[in-house]
C-alpha cells in the first residue's frame, strides 16, 4: 500500500526523514518495501500557455510556437510534439533549467530558428516513466506557475501490510502507529456527526454478510473535475482522478480506511436492500464488464436488481456521472469472508474489497460518511440531508483481561505493572480495571486484539524486543529415531562423496511419463504443468535428467547420487540412488588403459557402501525397464535395493555412448537390516595356504553358481575364494568360443595350527571334484 | 712384509675410493678380499713366517684387512647415498598428482548439516513429518483461517483426495506435539512446496528448517537466546541480528529475523520467521490429543523456520536458484 509522507503530516507532526520513518515503522512491524520520490522539484520550469503555433520554415516535423510564460513578452519555442492545441498549458523549461539526466536548457537555434527554452513531456520531468508528447496541464493552471508548485516533491512509502493489521490500510492508521512509537499526538479528522435516523423500511439488510449499513443523501451537487489538491493526493497513492464526488470517496478510503460508495440517487428505483444474489443474476460493474454472480453473492439491489456488488464494486448504471445531482453515500461494514468469496469467484479485486476482506473498523463507518459529506460539500457543493440513515448496529467494544505475571513469564522480562499498562495505553487501549490483572477496552480499529496473547504481543511490540534479555539454556534432549535416520543417510552421503560420487538434488515433482516405469504414482490435482504433475516414485528419472544435462554440457565422467523422498499411494519413503556413466579415469600422463565405467564398478561400489558379500547380489531373472540387466541387493537376507545397467534404449535417449549404470536403495529397509558389529574377528595366528584352480566352463555358467557350489561344500578350512582371472575367446583359438576359463584362488587356514600340504591339497581336490561333477567344468592339467 | 702390507693398503684404499658404482666396488672387494685376492694371498704367507714374528705380522695383516673392509663399507655407503640422491633428483614433483578426486555433498546438504550440528549442540533432536500433509496439520492446527489465501489452489498443491503438499515444514510441529508430550525440543529439516512459477528466485519445491521448543515457562528470552546463538555459530560472532515484529497465524508475538554478516555479503537479509507458539495452536493440539498436556496455561513455547536455498545462495553468491537443482557437475564440484 502507498502512503504519502505529506499526507501523513495532516495527522501527525512527524518531521522524520523517510529513512528514519522506515526504521520506526519496521520496529512497529510495518515493512517498507520501497521509498519513491515523486514530483518535479526542478527550478526554472514553469507553466506556459501556447498562444500560437506555426510550421517551422526548414523542418517538416517541427513547429514554432509563441507561448506565454507569465512574463509580459511571449517567448518563441521550437517544438517537435504534435499532441497540443493552441490554448493548452504545458511545462516550459526556461534557459538555465537543468532537467533530470543533467540536461541543461539554453537558448539556441533549431534548424535556423531561435528557441528560448523547451516544452516538456512528463517523462522529461521524470513525472512518468514513459509518456508521449507534451504534458498537458489542467486548463486552470496560471501561466508562470513554477512546475515544482504544481508537482510538489513527495515521498511515497510502499508498505507491506500483514493481514492482521487492517488499521494500517489508511494514512490515519499509519499516523496512529507513528504516534505510538514517537509519542507525538495524532489528530484524526473530526467531522460533524449528524444525528442518526433508523432506516427501517427504507434499507433492508440481511442477517448475514452485513451488520451495519448507512446511507446519506446529498442533493444538488455539481459533479466535475476535482481540485488540484485532491487530484495530487490521489495521484500520490497511485489513483486516477474520476470526478470530484468519486475522488472524495477514494480520498476518505485512503485517509480513514473506510471504503465508501456514492450512488446516483436518480438511478435508484424504489428502496435499497442488501441481499444475496439469486441464481443466475448478472451485474454490470463500473469496469464496464458484465459479471454472472455466484449464487449467494452479497449485492446492494434496488427494485430492478443489483446496483452494487457489496464491498467490491459499484454498478455501471448507478454510478456518479457529470449529470448526477443527488447522491446516496453508502458507508457500511461487509463481512470479510463474504467479500473475499465473491471477489475470488469473480477475480474482481478493488481497494474496497481489499479492505473489507481484512475487516474495517465499524466505529469508523459514521465518521467516514461524515468526513466524505464534509469534503463533497466543499468540492462539489450541494446540501446534505440532516440525518444519516442507519441499519444495523455498531458492535460493542471488545474487552480483554491481562494477567501481568503472564506477560512477564511469556516475554521473559521483569516488567513493572506500570510499564505494561503504559504500553497498552499507548496503542489506544483503555484500562477498565486496575491491579495485577487488568481489563482493557479495545477500540474498533484494533478489534483484532481479542485475547490475552494479543495484548502480550502489543506489550512486546511497543517495548521493543531489544529490551528482552537473551537466555541461553535448555533441557537435554534424547536422540530420536529421526536423528538415527538422519545420521544413517548422512553417513551414506559422506561415504559416496568419499568414493567420488557427487550429490544431486532433483525435484520431487516429475512427469507422468517419468513415473510410469516405477509402479503407481501419486498425481497432483492442480499441477503447475504436465512435467511436474506427479510425485516421484523413484529417484532414477530425476538423476537421469541430471545426467543428460551433464552429458549435454560435455561432461566425460558422471557419477551422481541423490538421497531423497519418494511417494506412492501407500505412503512416503526415503531412497538413495546412484547413476554412473562415462570414463572411469581421466587420461593422465601416466598412461594406462582407459575404459568406461561398467556395471562391475557399480556393483563393487555398492558392495563397499553396504558391506555386502558377493552372494548378496542376486541377479533378477526378468529385468524391468529401464533396467536391461539388474540384480537385487540383500543385506543380512533382507532386500534393500537394486543395481544394474539400463537398457541401450534409455542410454540412446539420454545421449550416453557408454554404459548407463544405476542403483537404487530403500533407506528404511537398509537401516532396518543393518546392524553394528558387536565382536571383532580373531586375527589369524597361523599362516594360510593358497591353492589356485583353473578350469574351463560353459560360457553361460554364472560365476555365482561356482561360488554357491563351493560355499555349499562347507569346507571347514576354506577361508576365502577369489576369482582372479576370467578369459573368453570369441574366435575360439585358445579355448572354444562357447566356453570360458576361470581361475580361482582358494585360501585355507586353521585358527589352531599350521596346515599340512596334504590336507590343503585334499580340500582343494574335493572342491575340484565337486565342480567337475556338478557343473561339468574341465580342469586343465 | 711391513712394506708389502703398507703398499697393498694404499693401493687398495685408492682403488676403493675411486669405485664409482656397485660393480667396480665389488671388483675391488674381490681383488683384495676375494678368495684369490691380494690381502688373502698375503695372509697365506703367514705359514712361512717364523713363529716369534707371527703375533706382529698377524696384527699387521688383521689391521690391513680391517682397513680394507672399513674402506669398502664406507664406499658402499657413499655410493648408496649418492644413488638415493640421484633417485630423488629425477623425481618431478611438479607433475600433476593422479589420485582419483573425491565427490562432493550438495551445498544445501552441507548447509543443512551445519545447521543441524549447531542445534544439536543446543540439545535439539531431529523430527520428521510427511511431505504429503492433511489440511489439518498444515493449516487448521496452525490457526490458519479456512479462507486464508495460502490455502488456495493458486498457491498450494493439492491431491485429489484433499491432502496437500505441505507449504511449510511447520506441520512437523503439529506432528510432534500430536504424538509426544512436552517438553519437546526439535528441529525438522525438510522440503516444502509452493505453487510458484520457477524462475531465478523461485522454486516450486524448497528446503526449510523448522524448530520448536515447548516446555513450562519458555519465554521470548529463550527464543532470542537460541536464535542469536544459532546465527552467530553459523555466521560468526560479529553477526548482527535484528528481530522485527511480524505476523504469522501460528505464533504470537511473531518476528522476522534479519541478519547482517560479512559471510552473507554484508547487507541486511531477511532470513527467518519465529515467534511464541499461539495459544490457539496448543488448543488445537489438546483437542486432537484428547488431553491437556499442551494446555497453554501450563506450557509455552517458541517456534521458528527458515529457508535454506536463499541462505546458500547468499553464502556462495549463487546468482540463480535453479542452479541448486540443475545438478551441473561444474557447479557441484565447487562445493
Amino acid at each position: 500500500m502507498k502512503i504519502s509522507i505529506n499526507w501523513l503530516r495532516d495527522y501527525v507532526d512527524c518531521q522524520l526523514l523517510a529513512s528514519e520513518l522506515e526504521t520506526l515503522l519496521r520496529r512497529a512491524g510495518l515493512e517498507v518495501a520501497g521509498i519513491d520520490q515523486r514530483g518535479a522539484a526542478i527550478d526554472n520550469v514553469v507553466a506556459a500557455e501556447i498562444l500560437e503555433s506555426t510550421q517551422h520554415p526548414n523542418a517538416d516535423r517541427l513547429s514554432v510556437c509563441k507561448v506565454n510564460d507569465g512574463s509580459p513578452e511571449p517567448r518563441q519555442i521550437v517544438c517537435g510534439a504534435k499532441n497540443y492545441k493552441v490554448g493548452d498549458k504545458v511545462p516550459l523549461a526556461l534557459p538555465g533549467a537543468v532537467l533530470p539526466g543533467d540536461f541543461k536548457i539554453k537558448t539556441g537555434k533549431l534548424r535556423g530558428v531561435e528557441s528560448e527554452g523547451m516544452m516538456c513531456s512528463a517523462k522529461e520531468l521524470r513525472l512518468a516513466e514513459d509518456s508521449e508528447g507534451l504534458l498537458i496541464l489542467p486548463p486552470e493552471t496560471a501561466p508562470g506557475t513554477p512546475i515544482k508548485d504544481l508537482f510538489p516533491a513527495e515521498t511515497i512509502l510502499e508498505l507491506e501490510i500483514t493481514p492482521n493489521r487492517s488499521d494500517w490500510l489508511s494514512h490515519l492508521g499509519v499516523a496512529r502507529e507513528i504516534g505510538v512509537f514517537t509519542g507525538l499526538p495524532v489528530k484524526a479528522p473530526e467531522p460533524e456527526l449528524p444525528p442518526t435516523a433508523s432506516a427501517e423500511g427504507q434499507v433492508r439488510i440481511p442477517g448475514e454478510g452485513c451488520h451495519l449499513y448507512t446511507l446519506r443523501r446529498i442533493s444538488g451537487v455539481k459533479v466535475g473535475p476535482s481540485p488540484q489538491w485532491l487530484r495530487d493526493r490521489l495521484a500520490a497513492v497511485g489513483l486516477r482522478s474520476v470526478n470530484n464526488v468519486v475522488d472524495v470517496t477514494n480520498y476518505v478510503l485512503f485517509e480513514l480506511g473506510q471504503p465508501l460508495h456514492a450512488f446516483d440517487a436518480a438511478k435508484i428505483s424504489g428502496s435499497l436492500q442488501v441481499r444475496a444474489a439469486s441464481e443466475g443474476e448478472a451485474f454490470r460493474a463500473l469496469d464496464g464488464r458484465e459479471y454472472k454472480l455466484p449464487t449467494g453473492s452479497l449485492v446492494i439491489a434496488d427494485d430492478n436488481g443489483p446496483v452494487a456488488l457489496a464491498g467490491v464494486m459499484g454498478g455501471e448504471g448507478s454510478g456518479v456521472t457529470e449529470s448526477t445531482t443527488d447522491i446516496l453515500l453508502e458507508s457500511a461494514v461487509f463481512d470479510p469472508s463474504s467479500v473475499r468469496r465473491v471477489s475470488r469467484a469473480l477475480g474482481l479485486f478493488s481497494d474496497s474489497s481489499y479492505r473489507f476482506e481484512r475487516g474495517v473498523d465499524p466505529e469508523g463507518v459514521a465518521i467516514a460518511s461524515a468526513r466524505a459529506v464534509e469534503l463533497i460539500l466543499q468540492v462539489a457543493g450541494g446540501t446534505a440531508e440532516q440525518t444519516i440513515l442507519v441499519t444495523g448496529k455498531c458492535p460493542e467494544r471488545g474487552k480483554v483481561s491481562l494477567r501481568h505475571a503472564h506477560v512477564r513469564d511469556l516475554l521473559g522480562i521483569a516488567l513493572t505493572n506500570a510499564e505494561i499498562e503504559s504500553a497498552l495505553a499507548r496503542v489506544g487501549l483503555e484500562k477498565l480495571a486496575a491491579g495485577d490483572e487488568t481489563r482493557w477496552s479495545i477500540p474498533g480499529y484494533r478489534r483484532e486484539l481479542r485475547r490475552e496473547a494479543d495484548l502480550i504481543e502489543e506489550v512486546a511490540r511497543v517495548m521493543g524486543i531489544e529490551k528482552i534479555p537473551s537466555r541461553a539454556q535448555g533441557p537435554f534432549a534424547a536422540s530420536s529415531d529421526a536423528d538415527a535416520a538422519y545420521d544413517f543417510a548422512m553417513n551414506l552421503r559422506r561415504s559416496l562423496a568419499g568414493m567420488g560420487f557427487h550429490e544431486a538434488r532433483t525435484s520431487t515433482l516429475v512427469s507422468a511419463a517419468d513415473a510410469s516405469h516405477f509402479g503407481e504414482a501419486v498425481a497432483l490435482k492442480n499441477p503447475f504443468g504436465e512435467d511436474q504433475s506427479q510425485l516421484r516414485n523413484s529417484l532414477v528419472p530425476g538423476l537421469l535428467a541430471a545426467l543428460r544435462r551433464n552429458l549435454d554440457q560435455g561432461a566425460k565422467s558422471i557419477a551422481l547420487f541423490e538421497c531423497g523422498r519418494v511417494f506412492d499411494p501407500g505412503g512416503e519413503g526415503q531412497r538413495l540412488a546412484i547413476v554412473l556413466t562415462g570414463e572411469r579415469h581421466e587420461s593422465s600422463w601416466r598412461g594406462g588403459t582407459e575404459r568406461s565405467w561398467d556395471v562391475f564398478d557399480l556393483t563393487g561400489a555398492v558392495r563397499q557402501l553396504a558391506s555386502l558379500h558377493e552372494q548378496d547380489i542376486v541377479p533378477t531373472l526378468a529385468p524391468v525397464a529401464p533396467f536391461g540387466a539388474c540384480a537385487d541387493l540383500f543385506l543380512h537376507g533382507k532386500k534393500i535395493g537394486v543395481v544394474g545397467q539400463l537398457t541401450p534404449a534409455v542410454a540412446r535417449d539420454i545421449g550416453a555412448s557408454t554404459p548407463l549404470l544405476c542403483a537404487e536403495f530403500d533407506i528404511a529397509l537398509w537401516r532396518a537390516a543393518a546392524f553394528t558389529k558387536t565382536q571383532v574377528a580373531t586375527l589369524a595366528k597361523f599362516p594360510g595356504s593358497a591353492r589356485d584352480i583353473a578350469f574351463v566352463a560353459p560360457l553361460a555358467l554364472p560365476y555365482g553358481e561356482v561360488r554357491s557350489l563351493i560355499d555349499s561344500l562347507k569346507e571347514p578350512l576354506l577361508e576365502s575364494i577369489r576369482l582372479f582371472d576370467l578369459f573368453t575367446d570369441p574366435k575360439g583359438e585358445k579355448i572354444p568360443s562357447d566356453k570360458k576359463s576361470m581361475a580361482i584362488s582358494l585360501t585355507f587356514r586353521s585358527p589352531e595350527r599350521t596346515l599340512t600340504a596334504v590336507e590343503v591339497q585334499a580340500a582343494a581336490d574335493r572342491i575340484k571334484l565337486a565342480l567337475r561333477e556338478k557343473l561339468s567344468v574341465d580342469f586343465r592339467e | 712384509m711391513q712394506q708389502q702390507a703398507d703398499a697393498l693398503r694404499s693401493e687398495a684404499l685408492e682403488l676403493i675410493a675411486s669405485a664409482h658404482d656397485a660393480a667396480s666396488l665389488e671388483a675391488a672387494r674381490l681383488k683384495y678380499l676375494g678368495k684369490s685376492g691380494a690381502v688373502t694371498a698375503l695372509s697365506e704367507g703367514m705359514r712361512h713366517v717364523p713363529k716369534e714374528e707371527r703375533p706382529v705380522i698377524g696384527k699387521l695383516l688383521n689391521d690391513l684387512r680391517a682397513a680394507v673392509t672399513t674402506a669398502l663399507e664406507d664406499s658402499q655407503k657413499r655410493l648408496l647415498e649418492a644413488a638415493d640422491l640421484a633417485a630423488f633428483a629425477s623425481l618431478d614433483l611438479t607433475l600433476p598428482g593422479i589420485f582419483p578426486s573425491p565427490g562432493t555433498l550438495h551445498p544445501l546438504t552441507q548447509l543443512m548439516d551445519r545447521a543441524v550440528r549447531c542445534f544439536r549442540r543446543m540439545g535439539f533432536a531431529i523430527a520428521d513429518g510427511p511431505d504429503i500433509e492433511t489440511e489439518w496439520h498444515c493449516f487448521d492446527a496452525l490457526n490458519t483461517p479456512p479462507d486464508h489465501p495460502a490455502r488456495n489452489e493458486q498457491d498450494t498443491f493439492y491431491l485429489p483426495d484433499g491432502r496437500l503438499l505441505r507449504s511449510h515444514t511447520s506441520s512437523v510441529q503439529v506432528r510432534v506435539m500430536e504424538t509426544t508430550p512436552p517438553p519437546v525440543r526439535i528441529i525438522a529439516p525438510g522440503s516444502a512446496y509452493r505453487r510458484d512459477e520457477v524462475d531465478a528466485t523461485h522454486l516450486a519445491q524448497f528446503t526449510q528448517m523448522e524448530g520448536l521448543y515447548v516446555a513450562e515457562k519458555v519465554s521470548l528470552a529463550d527464543l532470542k537466546g537460541t536464535l542469536e546463538f544459532f546465527f552467530r555459530e553459523l555466521f560468526g560472532a560479529g553477526t548482527d541480528i535484528q528481530f522485527r515484529p511480524h505476523f504469522f497465524p501460528f505464533t504470537e508475538p511473531s518476528y522476522e529475523i534479519d541478519i547482517r554478516t560479512e559471510a552473507l555479503g554484508g547487507e541486511w537479509m531477511e532470513l527467518a520467521g519465529c515467534g511464541m507458539v499461539d495459544p490457539a495452536v496448543f488448543e488445537a493440539i489438546c483437542e486432537r490429543r484428547g488431553d491437556r498436556v499442551y494446555d497453554p496455561e501450563k506450557v509455552s513455547g517458541f517456534a521458528f523456520g527458515f529457508g535454506l536455498e536463499r541462505l546458500a545462495m547468499n553464502l556462495s553468491r549463487i546468482p540463480d536458484i535453479r542452479m541448486l537443482v540443475e545438478n551441473d557437475l561444474r557447479f557441484l564440484k565447487q562445493f
